[in-house]
């Protein structure tokens, strides 16, 4: 957190207030200091703890405080704050309206604010759908009977939108693009925070413990209203880190028959897709693909269970779950549909596939999907400062 | 009046399993010679009271005393119209409190039988003290305290005059832009709402019985309750009305902002008083006073010079929720923002959710920290600097315009107000007990004060807010419309009230030395000009306070005196053995009596060398009775009372502190009788203390025991 010159002068910033009303924190100004947050509160410090100074900053507009400090990020949203709240200020909520702020005051370009307002959702769909049916359209495939089939007449997804180039340099660029936009973010936040502190203590130290925390989930175990995240999240978590793999396992069998020669072994397919259900990199995508789906309903539904407690979450939240929703159901739909030969409906659900990882993916810098590195970086920079 | 004594004992509530009361009953025959003895197993039921009827009707019984029950119970069974009656607590001071069928607990019955048969003999049936009064009550103040209390006993049915010295009615309200809205459970917009004052003040000045003075004051207030002479002055004309009880709600003022320049009043412009801040809300917009700008951010600065030693040692309990409702003012601008800078807010009851309404206003915001001064920002604006916030260790809060939060100083602080012609002086005595407020501790004495018949009301007795004066004058117009009904029957108020006795001082003796004019709580006794004391029965509270004071012992009451209780005294029973103390415990009626009776309630044993006397008050002890007792070999005197001091409980405020100083001069005389000092002693009880009075007794005998026996036992 930057820390305050001497004789800081305060000049509240009442639109930023409004900001974050419109954000989700709408009963910020229920607060009435009363501290009940920060005693339940199982991940805070306890030297200057919040949630309680960042409802105070909130209700003053203090922009500067809020966005350039790592107690917002090192908030994990169990909301037993919000559920204990004697006035029902919810800062559960309220946090996650500023992280949102967060978001898009770090990462630059017009997405940050497109991210976050239900308004421009159509548009952010339209640019990739656009964008691909330009790959097919000319190619006429909008008529699935056009569409090449595999040697033993099967769907094969490749022919209908080909790996090489369009969709490997699409995604890879959509994903050096939200790397740089993280990049910068981060840049952008750590010298925020670290601006007049010392840090100490080695980096490298520090960035293993937090990703041993989040490996371990340890953060997640302390709640105790919505002790059920913490294993929902781990499914996610945990089912993302298969898909990367998967995808990272793919591309190897493909480029490795393409530029390296590699063939098929009975264990090791290399070469083009499909690839058969027993090879372990398919095993790996359809396991994580399953976890993926339970942990993702899990989440949903252990929202709405504790919402009249903890919060009902935002537009902004919802956005995020309902995409990976879509993923993982488009995901899953489009192998069953190729294996079962509904050319009809197997195209469609793949494109949509295509589309909602492009849309994960490229504004990962301005959804909620930014949580990954914000509060990663957050928990890094604690240890740094000696805020743990 | 020729007595008849008829003597009523009752066996039940285990009286008769515990004491020999066949024993009893010879003794007040033979001993005590009491014409008309008789004992029944439930004297306060349809039988034992037509029994006691039957007496007075056909044996020409015409003085009951009843040796039952504590005479705080059934009070209403035991009662003979025209018949002087009498109640010994058999039941608590001998039954409940002794070891049952002890040689002990009988003598203590025979002592008690015999002390109100003595009690019986030397009392007389009262006569009220009547004289010409009338039932006008005066309301000085015309606030919305003195208006309602106005209107209310106007409601009531009574002439009202009400004195206000502005040239109009309203008071402060008259001042403020807007109010907060009436209280019914949480607050909805909008949450500031006109005064209507206006429609107060027509409501009195078109009321038949109420007769307004204007630009008026209160020159002079002479006589009593019920004759009260008041002149009141208005444009140089003086008017002298008859008056039966005053409603004294004279309202406040504003502190003195002058003395906060550390705040930046009168050192800027811009920093000005919550009440100078309504003037500028009621003018328009919202405008600096320094260049006539439209203020965007405006800081309140709560506990502006109160709850601080060096200015106000209080708070004001309206200025957190007029900060708040002023923020709303701020906030008809909807780019201003408005920050309150607290230590704590203070919005009780129902205006908690005043505050949770009018706190959710993205504009209004609310920080705790410590204000430590006001400075100019260089840029036409001001810092207010803060220590110890959430916002900073050191801040300085940028506003255009400064509001401090300032306090409510009573009017009795500058001016007595009433300007009694009495020789205790002309305002309520002791206000600094309560910062200058015309207060009294409300669990004895809500409204009341210490002069008999003057009742105070609104923010002239304690800091408060609109609604809550209208509550405490209602209660106030009340309480005087009692005190004018009370003094028209000749009978006495709070807290004797429907007393009839009054003092009859024996002016033959009396040697003009002031103690009792001087000692009196209440100021009832004046002086003429050849200095001789007299009594103005009105303003008295009866609680022979005068009769304790008195050296030469020539006041006294009806059915309570000197004489009375000296004898009571004298006939105690006084073993002869040197290992067996006889001790006398004076205890008031108010607090230590009941304490008592509790106690016994309890079952709790206490030391049978005691014998308990129930006065008014502690005030009322004269020191001859010291003397009388310990001349006749009883061990020591044990003084029981209510607190005295700074959280005083005494009923009659002072009464329990001038038996202490009395004691203090006592213990002269009784060093050159060469008696011990620590033989007499006092000790300050409150009612719900029951539970150490056993302790409080004993310790007590242990030290008299200690001192050894009375060397005049046996005398």
């Amino acid at each position: 957190m930057a820390e305050e010159t001497m004789e800081q002068i305060i000049k509240p910033d009442l639109n930023f207030v409004k900001d974050i009303i419109a954000s989700g924190g709408e009963s910020l100004k229920k607060c009435y200091q009363c501290s009940t947050c920060t005693v339940v509160c199982s991940v805070t410090p306890d030297e200057k703890p919040f949630p309680r100074k960042e409802m105070l900053y909130a209700q003053w507009g203090m922009k500067d405080k809020l966005i350039s400090n790592p107690d917002v990020w090192l908030c994990h949203q169990c909301s037993d704050c919000t559920a204990y709240c004697p006035r029902g200020a919810k800062p559960g909520e309220v946090l996650g309206a500023i992280r949102k702020m967060t978001i898009e005051e770090y990462s630059p370009t017009p997405f940050a604010k497109m991210a976050g307002d239900p308004k421009y959702l159509l548009v952010l769909f339209a640019i990739p759908i656009l964008l691909f049916l330009s790959y097919i359209v000319p190619k006429g495939y909008l008529d699935f009977s056009a569409i090449p089939r595999g040697e033993d007449g099967g769907i094969v997804y490749a022919k209908f939108m080909p790996i090489f180039p369009q969709i490997d340099v699409t995604f890879s660029l959509a994903t050096f693009f939200a790397l740089a936009c993280f990049v910068i973010g981060i840049k952008k936040y750590w010298s925020a925070m670290s601006a007049g502190m010392q840090l100490k203590g080695s980096l490298t130290d520090s960035i293993k413990t937090a990703i041993i925390d989040i490996l371990t989930h340890k953060n997640f175990q302390k709640c105790t209203v919505t002790k059920d995240r913490s294993t929902a999240h781990l499914l996610v978590f945990y089912a993302f880190l298969g898909l990367a793999i998967t995808t990272s396992w793919a591309i190897a069998y493909l480029y490795g028959h393409e530029f390296f020669g590699l063939t098929a072994t009975s264990l090791f397919h290399f070469g083009e897709s499909p690839y058969p259900l027993y090879d372990p990199m398919k095993i790996l995508a359809n396991a994580s693909a399953l976890t993926l789906f339970t942990g993702i309903t899990l989440v949903a539904m252990n929202r709405a269970k504790n919402s009249p407690k903890a919060g009902g979450g935002s537009y902004f939240d919802w956005l995020f779950i309902m995409v990976i929703f879509a993923i993982v159901i488009t995901g899953i739909l489009s192998e069953v549909l190729r294996l079962a030969n509904i050319e009809g409906v197997a195209y469609p659900v793949y494109f949509m596939h295509l589309v909602f990882i492009f849309f994960l993916i490229a504004y990962a810098p301005f959804s909620k999907m930014a949580h990954m590195v914000y509060r990663t970086t957050a928990m890094v920079f604690a240890r740094q400062a000696g805020r743990e | 009046m020729d007595k008849k004594i008829g003597l009523y004992i009752c066996t039940g509530c285990s009286i008769g399993d515990s004491i020999d009361v066949e024993k009893s009953v010879n003794i007040a025959k033979n001993a005590l010679k009491v014409p008309v003895v008789k004992s029944h197993f439930a004297l306060c039921g349809k039988e034992g009271l037509d029994l006691i009827n039957n007496d007075i009707k056909n044996e020409g019984v015409n003085t009951v005393v009843i040796a039952a029950c504590s005479g705080r119970v059934k009070y209403e069974e035991f009662d003979f119209p025209g018949s002087l009656v009498e109640r010994v607590s058999l039941r608590e001071l001998a039954v409940w409190t002794q070891e049952p069928k002890s040689e002990e607990a009988n003598l203590a019955a025979a002592d008690y039988i015999k002390m109100g048969v003595i009690k019986a003999q030397k009392g007389d049936i009262p006569e009220p003290y009547m004289m010409e009064t009338v039932k006008t009550i005066l309301v000085i103040g015309g606030g919305i305290s003195g208006m309602t209390g106005a209107l209310r006993a106007a409601q009531a049915g009574y002439q009202v005059v009400l004195v206000e010295k502005e040239d109009r009615l309203g008071g402060f309200i008259n001042k403020l832009y807007k109010k907060v809205p009436a209280a019914t459970g949480e607050f909805k917009e909008p949450l500031i709402v006109d005064t209507d004052i206006d429609l107060t003040i027509k409501e009195v000045e078109s009321n038949p019985k109420i007769k307004v003075f204007k630009s008026a004051k209160v020159e002079k207030t002479e006589g009593q309750p019920g004759q009260f002479d008041v002149t009141i002055t208005s444009n140089g004309n003086s008017e002298v009305l008859k008056i039966g009880s005053i409603i004294l709600a004279a309202g406040w003022r504003p502190y003195d902002a002058n003395k906060l320049q550390h705040l930046g009043y009168g050192k800027s412009k811009d920093v000005v008083t919550n009440i100078e801040f309504e003037e500028i809300a009621r003018r328009g917009n919202i405008k600096r006073p320094s260049d006539g700008k439209e203020a965007k951010r405006v800081a309140f600065i709560q506990c502006a010079g109160q709850r601080d030693p060096n200015h106000l040692p209080y708070c004001s309990a309206m200025c957190c929720t007029t900060s708040l409702k002023q923020a709303k003012y701020v906030r008809q601008d909807p780019d201003a923002t408005a920050m309150i800078l607290y230590k704590d807010i203070r919005t009780p009851g129902n205006l908690e959710y005043y505050y949770k309404a009018a706190q959710n206003d993205p504009g209004v915001m609310l920080t705790k920290g410590d204000v430590t001064g006001v400075a100019e920002a260089g840029n036409g604006n001001l810092y207010v600097e803060m220590e110890n916030s959430l916002l900073g260790d050191k801040v300085k809060v940028e506003a255009d315009l400064v509001v401090l939060a300032t306090g409510i100083v009573p009017a009795t602080v500058d001016d007595p107000i009433l300007n009694l012609k009495y020789r205790q002086g002309p305002g309520l005595p002791d206000l600094e007990l309560f910062d200058g407020f015309a207060d009294s501790n409300f669990i004895c004495f809500q409204y009341e004060t210490r002069r008999t018949g003057v009742y105070a009301a609104g923010c002239v007795r304690q800091p408060m807010n609109i609604a809550e004066a209208q509550e405490d004058a209602t209660g106030a117009a009340l309480k005087a419309i009692q005190s004018a009904e009370h003094v028209a029957k000749g009978v006495a108020v709070h807290p004797r009230a429907w007393d009839v006795t009054w003092p009859d001082p024996f002016m033959q003796r009396c040697t003009s030395c002031k103690r009792c004019t001087e000692e009196c709580p209440f100021g009832a006794i004046d002086e003429d000009e050849k200095g001789t004391p007299f009594f103005k029965p009105g303003r008295c509270r009866r609680c022979a306070t005068c009769m304790g004071a008195c050296p030469e012992r020539i006041i006294s009451f009806k059915d309570y005196h000197v004489d009375m209780i000296g004898a009571m005294m004298k006939n105690v029973s006084v073993p002869e053995e040197d290992d067996r103390p006889r001790i006398i415990v004076l205890a008031c009626e108010n607090d230590a009596y009941p304490a008592i009776d509790t106690a016994a309630l309890k079952h709790m044993k206490i030391d049978p060398a005691v014998r308990i006397i129930q006065l008014r008050c502690l005030g009322s002890t004269n020191l001859v009775w010291i003397a009388d007792a310990l001349s006749r070999g009883v061990d020591g005197m044990l003084l029981l009372g209510c607190k005295f001091g700074e959280n005083y409980q005494c009923h009659f405020a002072k009464g329990s502190e001038l038996a202490e100083y009395r004691l203090s001069k006592v213990q002269e005389t009784l060093g050159r009788l060469q008696l011990e000092a620590e033989r007499v002693g006092m000790v300050q009880i409150a009612i719900d203390e029951y539970d150490t009075v056993p302790a409080i007794i004993d310790k007590f005998v242990a030290r008299v025991k200690e001192i050894g026996p009375n060397p005049f036992k046996g005398f």
